[in-house]
């Protein structure tokens, strides 16, 4: 397949679209600070949206739910691996490890 | 540079450079999929550098490919870039002493990664250069390390067997990032309720379903931090 040169404008928009939302409130800076309580709320951002990538990606088989699989092993072998150990590329090794073995 | 920063930055490398070994693994991946959508190199590595963002270019490439129409192609991309505004607001206090410069370059280097790891330190740190070295410096390192291993995805295109499901690698990282988070209760009722929500919802269009997960998670976070406190104070 071949694309002319407005793909290039069609990256700068991609580009844009992703660039806004990050430097938003980082170049506003404090003249748009978030309310407190908003602020307090933003802690729980980080664990609520990797979560909500990644239990999909372990829990999802062909798009439904499926309770045993591979993924769902080598992420739970990936999980005590952390809990267990304080070996950091532990839990690498074994995720893999599993989800190669189970399949 | 002042000692603070250096610092700052030597402890941010330290603490990230674990989880950073989960971004090959997806820029490979990235990598791959530029090329089997009919790019370039140059293209590619254009948008590699252009967007900076797996999940704002493996989410539009499809798009792009069937020849669908440049504000649905902008629509899309927004949906799944939002939550870097939750990010960015909570990143605006802690980076508020860099210059402006500095801080366009923060929020292009701004990924979940380094802001999820990174977070409570530069919250709590209580200097503006130690903070903006903490947060600067595995960032940057994120960034060389995400463009070198997707020119090595684009190069070696076809040559790595799908079979070996190496992206499953960025899926183990994210898990590694969210095991310590689990040990405060709310944190936990967040990430069980964005987890949750995320698979019951899946089937909204434009991933509306993971935004209204996340947003689930943080209230169910922050009502959970409000229940403990009120049972305490008894």
């Amino acid at each position: 397949m071949n694309y002319d040169a407005s793909l290039w404008l069609t990256f700068l928009l991609i580009g844009l679209a992703t660039l806004l939302p990050r430097a938003s409130f980082i170049v506003l800076g404090q003249r748009a600070s978030l309310p407190d309580t908003v602020q307090k709320a933003l802690r729980y951002a980080p664990a609520a949206a990797l979560a909500a990538i990644v239990v999909p990606d372990v829990v999802l088989v062909n798009g439904a739910p499926e309770l045993f699989n591979p993924k769902l092993a080598a992420a739970i072998a990936a999980v005590l691996a952390v809990t267990l150990s304080r070996n950091p590329w532990l839990p690498f090794v074994a995720g893999m490890a599993v989800l190669w073995a189970l399949r | 540079m002042s000692p603070s920063f250096k610092a700052g930055a030597r402890e941010g490398f330290r603490v990230c450079l674990p989880v950073s070994v989960g971004l090959i693994p997806w820029a490979l991946v990235t990598g791959l999929a530029m090329v089997s959508a009919g790019f370039t190199p140059v293209q590619a590595m254009g948008m590699s550098f252009i967007v900076f963002g797996a999940t704002a270019q493996l989410g539009t490439l499809p798009l792009i490919a069937i020849g669908a129409p440049w504000w649905l192609i902008l629509a899309t991309a927004l949906v799944v870039n939002l939550r870097f505004v939750i990010f960015s607001a909570a990143l605006a206090g802690p980076l508020a002493g860099g210059t402006l410069l500095q801080r366009w370059l923060c929020g292009y280097l701004l990924t979940d990664g380094v802001f999820a790891t990174c977070l409570e330190r530069l919250r709590s740190d209580a200097d503006p250069a130690w903070r903006l070295g903490y947060y600067l410096a595995p960032s940057m390192w994120c960034a060389l390390l995400w463009q070198c291993s997707t020119l090595t995805g684009v190069l070696a295109a076809g040559a790595i067997p799908r079979g070996w499901s190496l992206e499953f690698m960025a899926s183990i990282a994210l898990l590694v990032l969210l095991v310590p988070m689990a040990r405060v209760r709310p944190m936990l009722v967040a990430m069980l309720t964005g987890g949750v929500l995320s698979v019951l919802l899946r089937g909204l269009p434009l991933r509306l379903g993971v935004m209204a997960a996340i947003v689930g998670g943080i209230a169910a976070g922050f009502a959970t931090e409000h229940l403990q406190k009120k049972t305490e104070a008894r």
